[in-house]
C-alpha cells in the first residue's frame, strides 16, 4: 500500500527546494513530511516575481520604520527639530532638497527625509494593527454567524448590514472629535468599520463548510462547537482571509493617511505621511518636494502591498488567473502572462 | 461468512446477555421544508418513518435500500448527529434519545461512525496524525507523546505507514483515506461502529481491501457493525442480518441467508432479482423484476404501504392501511416482513412489469406512464 505513495522529494521539483526560512513548522526534522497547503502556496508565491519584488520593497519599508532613528543619526536631524535658520529660506519658505536636507524641508524647517522615515512607523503600525483587529473581529463574528446559524446568524447578519451601511468618514469625524485624535482611536475606528466585510466573506465560507462530512465526523467524536469552529473550520477559511487581509493593509494605510489629512489622525507633531501631505497644501506651488516625497512614500508602500496581495491571491488560488497546464513535464501558458514557471 | 460465531462479542453488555446493544424503537425523523423567505407551509420530508430495529452485540446488521430511502438519516439519528423527531433510541440499556452533549460524551466514545466520502470526511487542512488523534484530544486522553504513539499504532493496524503521520489527506488515495477514517473511528475502542456506505465511493478492487479490513477489525476488537450500503453483494458478504428499507420504512428484516433464499417482501424480491449473476446463461434464464417508476417523494409518501405505487402485487388494502412488520407464513420471529401479500417460498414476482394493476394514482406517486418504464433497480445496484 505504502509503495504507491511518492516521497515528497521525488514528486515534482518543488519539493527539493531548501527549507523555507521564516516558515515556522513543527517537526521539520522528520524524514516524511507532508507538504501543507500553506507551504504549497508559499512555493507558488516564491515563483511570482512581482510579488517577490513587492515583498522586498515591503521589507525595506519595514526596515526603514524600525531603523528610523538611524536616519536621524546619519543626517543629524531629530525628527521634530525645526531648523529655522538653515531649513527655511529668508522668506520663511521650505528649502529644496540639498546636501544638508536630502529631500528638502517642510514649512517649519523640519527634515522631510527623517520625517518620512518616522512616518513609515505610523503607517505600518496602523496598517497592520487595524488589519489584525479587523480580521480577528471579522473571523470570530463570521464563524459564529455561519456556524451557529439560526437567530445568532440573523442578528449578526443584520449587524453586518448595518455596519456596512454606516458612512465611515462622517462617523469617524464625529468620533475623533469626541475622543481626540490618537493612535488607538485611529486603529479602533478603522477596525470597527472594516470587520463587516471580512465577517461576510467568512460567513459565506462557513455556511458551505459546516455541511461537510468532516464537521459531522468531529461532532460524532464529541467535539464541542467552539472546537469545531476554531480547530476544524477555521483552518479552511484562513486562505481567503489572508488574501483579503493582504489587500486590506494598503487600504487601511490609505484610510489612515486620509484621516490624518483631514486632521483626524495622530496629533502633531507626530510625523505622519497623511499629515505631511495635509501640511503641504499651502506650499506645494512653491515647494514641490513637500508634497511629492510623502506622496511617493505612500504610493510605493500601498503599491507594494497591493501587488504582494495580488500575488498572495494567485498563490492560494492558482486557477483563478493564470491558467497553466502541465503537459509531459513542460509548462504551457494558456492565458496571457509571462512564462515564469518554465524558466525556473 | 464474516461474523465469527466462535468469537462472540468480547465486551458483553452489563445488562442481560441477550439484550440488544442498541434498540431503535419507533423512530421517525422529519425535516421541515421551507418555501419562500417566510417560513410558512408545514411540508416535511419524512426521511425515517417509524423504524424499529435492534442490533445485538458482536453482530453485523446490514441496512440496504435505494438512494434516498433514509438509510443515512437513520444512521445519523443513531449516532445522535440528528435529533430524532419521535421514538426512542436505547444504547446498552440506556435511553440516549435526548441526551445533551455533556452526557452524550460517554456514548460517543462507544458509538463511532465511518463515513461514505473519504474526501469529505477528512479535514483537508489538518495532518493525518492530528485527524486520527482528534478523539484522544477531545476526550482528554493522554499526552501529546502518548497520543502520537497510539495514532501510529492505529495507522499500522489499518494498513497505513505510520511514518505518514505528518501528511495531509490530499496526499493519500481514496482507499487509504478510508483507512484513515477507520483508524479515527477505532481510536476510542468503540463497541458499535456505524459504517455509512464505507466503500461506495471506492474503486471495486479497493472495496474488497477495506471490507476485509473491517471484518478483521471486527474479529479482533469484537465490534458490532451497522453496515449501510446500497450494494447487496457487499452487504451479503459482511452481514449476519439484513434490514431492507424503502422510503423511510423497514420493509423486511431477516438473517442474511433467509433473506436471500426466502425473501417475503415484493420489494426485497425485486432488489434481489437485480443482483448481477456472473454466469451469463443463468443470468439470461432467471426472471428479473424491473420496478416501474421512481421512488415517490418522501415529502408526501403514499398512504398505507409506501411501496404500493410500484408493487406488482398491490391490492386495495395496501393503500388503505400500513402493514405491520411481523413474521409471515411460518417464518421464525427474527424474520419480519411488512406486507399484506407476501411471497410464499418459491413464489416469483410477475416479471412483466406491465401487469401492474392500475391503481388510483396518488399525488406522491411517481409517473408510471410509458416513457418512464425503464429500469429503476439501478439505484440499488451499480
Amino acid at each position: 500500500m505504502s509503495g504507491i505513495l511518492p516521497t515528497p522529494a521525488s514528486s515534482e521539483g518543488v519539493a527539493s527546494e531548501p527549507p523555507v526560512p521564516g516558515e515556522e513548522r513543527e517537526g521539520t526534522e522528520k524524514a516524511i513530511e507532508g507538504r501543507s497547503p500553506w507551504l504549497l502556496a508559499w512555493q507558488r508565491l516564491r515563483r511570482d516575481r512581482v510579488a517577490m519584488i513587492s515583498l522586498v520593497i515591503i521589507a525595506l519599508i519595514i526596515l526603514m520604520a524600525i531603523f528610523a532613528p538611524l536616519a536621524t543619526a546619519i543626517t543629524g536631524h531629530p525628527v521634530n527639530e525645526q531648523y529655522r535658520q538653515t531649513g527655511l529660506t529668508p522668506d520663511g519658505l521650505p528649502t529644496p532638497p540639498s546636501g544638508e536636507f536630502w529631500l528638502g524641508t517642510d514649512d517649519l524647517g523640519r527634515d522631510i527625509f527623517v520625517r518620512i522615515a518616522y512616518g513609515a512607523r505610523v503607517s505600518l503600525l496602523v496598517g497592520v494593527a487595524a488589519t489584525a483587529l479587523t480580521v480577528v473581529i471579522g473571523v470570530v463574528i463570521g464563524l459564529a454567524a455561519g456556524f451557529l446559524g439560526g437567530i445568532v446568524d440573523t442578528l449578526l447578519a443584520r449587524l453586518i448590514d448595518v455596519v456596512l451601511s454606516i458612512p465611515f468618514i462622517l462617523v469617524a469625524v464625529a468620533l475623533v472629535s469626541i475622543t481626540g485624535p490618537s493612535l488607538l482611536v485611529t486603529v479602533l475606528v478603522i477596525g470597527f468599520f472594516s470587520w463587516a466585510s471580512v465577517a461576510r466573506i467568512v460567513r459565506g465560507q462557513v455556511l458551505s463548510l459546516r455541511e461537510r462530512e468532516f464537521v459531522e465526523a468531529a461532532r460524532s467524536l464529541g467535539a464541542s462547537n467552539s472546537r469545531i469552529m476554531f480547530v476544524d473550520i477555521m483552518p479552511n477559511i484562513l486562505a481567503p482571509v489572508i488574501v483579503y487581509a493582504s489587500l486590506l493593509i494598503p487600504v487601511v494605510i490609505i484610510v489612515e493617511a486620509t484621516l490624518s489629512f483631514l486632521g483626524l489622525g495622530l496629533p502633531p507633531p507626530t510625523a505622519d505621511w497623511g499629515g505631511m501631505i495635509s501640511d503641504s497644501q499651502n506650499y506645494y506651488t512653491v515647494a514641490w518636494w513637500f508634497v511629492v516625497f510623502p506622496g511617493l512614500a505612500l504610493l510605493i508602500t500601498t503599491l507594494a502591498f497591493n501587488l504582494f496581495g495580488d500575488g498572495v491571491r494567485d498563490a492560494f488560488d492558482p486557477r483563478a488567473d493564470r491558467m497553466t497546464a502541465e503537459v509531459s513535464g513542460s509548462t504551457i501558458e494558456v492565458s496571457s502572462g509571462t512564462v515564469e514557471k518554465a524558466t525556473e | 461468512m464474516t461474523a465469527n460465531p466462535e468469537a462472540p462479542a468480547t465486551m458483553t453488555s452489563q445488562r442481560s446477555p441477550d439484550a440488544p446493544l442498541l434498540t431503535v424503537d419507533h423512530v421517525s425523523k422529519t425535516f421541515p421544508v421551507h418555501s419562500g423567505g417566510w417560513r410558512r407551509g408545514s411540508a416535511a420530508v419524512h426521511a425515517v418513518d417509524d423504524v424499529s430495529l435492534e442490533i445485538r452485540g458482536g453482530e453485523t446488521l446490514g441496512l440496504v435500500g435505494e438512494t434516498g430511502c433514509g438509510k443515512s438519516t437513520l444512521a445519523r439519528c443513531i449516532a445522535r448527529l440528528y435529533d430524532v423527531s419521535d421514538g426512542t433510541i436505547t444504547y446498552d440499556g440506556r435511553d440516549v434519545t435526548h441526551l445533551q452533549r455533556r452526557d452524550l460524551r460517554a456514548v460517543r466514545r462507544e458509538v463511532q461512525m465511518i463515513f461514505q466520502d473519504p474526501y469529505g470526511s477528512l479535514n483537508p487542512r489538518r495532518r493525518v496524525g492530528s485527524i486520527i488523534g482528534d478523539p484522544f484530544v477531545i476526550h482528554g486522553m493522554g499526552s501529546g507523546r502518548e497520543i502520537k504513539k497510539r495514532v501510529q499504532e492505529l495507522m499500522e493496524r489499518v494498513g497505513l505507514n505510520p511514518e505518514h503521520y505528518n501528511r495531509f489527506p490530499a496526499e493519500f488515495s481514496g482507499g487509504q483515506r478510508q483507512r484513515i477514517g477507520v483508524a479515527r473511528a477505532l481510536a476510542l475502542q468503540p463497541r458499535l461502529v456505524i459504517c455509512d456506505e464505507p466503500v461506495s465511493a471506492l474503486d471495486v478492487s479497493i472495496q474488497a481491501q477495506v471490507i476485509n479490513l473491517l471484518i478483521d477489525l471486527q474479529d479482533d476488537f469484537g465490534l458490532t457493525y451497522l453496515f449501510i450500503s446500497h450494494d447487496l453483494s457487499v452487504v451479503r458478504h459482511v452481514s449476519d442480518r439484513i434490514a431492507v428499507m424503502y422510503l423511510g420504512k423497514v420493509v423486511e428484516i431477516a438473517e442474511t441467508e433467509a433473506l436471500f433464499t426466502t425473501a417475503r417482501h415484493p420489494y426485497t424480491k425485486a432488489l434481489l432479482s437485480a443482483l448481477p449473476i456472473p454466469d451469463p446463461d443463468v443470468a439470461d434464464s432467471r426472471s428479473q423484476t424491473i420496478l416501474v417508476g421512481d421512488l415517490p417523494s418522501a415529502t408526501d409518501p403514499p398512504p398505507g404501504c409506501h411501496f404500493h405505487t410500484r408493487c406488482p402485487r398491490a391490492q386495495a388494502d395496501c393503500s388503505a392501511s400500513v402493514p405491520p412488520l411481523e413474521p409471515v407464513f411460518s417464518d421464525p420471529p427474527g424474520h419480519r416482513t411488512a406486507c399484506f401479500h407476501p411471497l410464499d417460498t418459491g413464489e416469483e414476482l410477475p416479471s412483466d412489469a406491465s401487469a401492474l394493476p392500475d391503481l388510483a394514482s396518488h399525488p406522491g406517486a411517481a409517473d408510471t406512464s410509458g416513457a418512464d418504464r425503464t429500469t429503476t433497480t439501478g439505484g440499488e445496484q451499480q
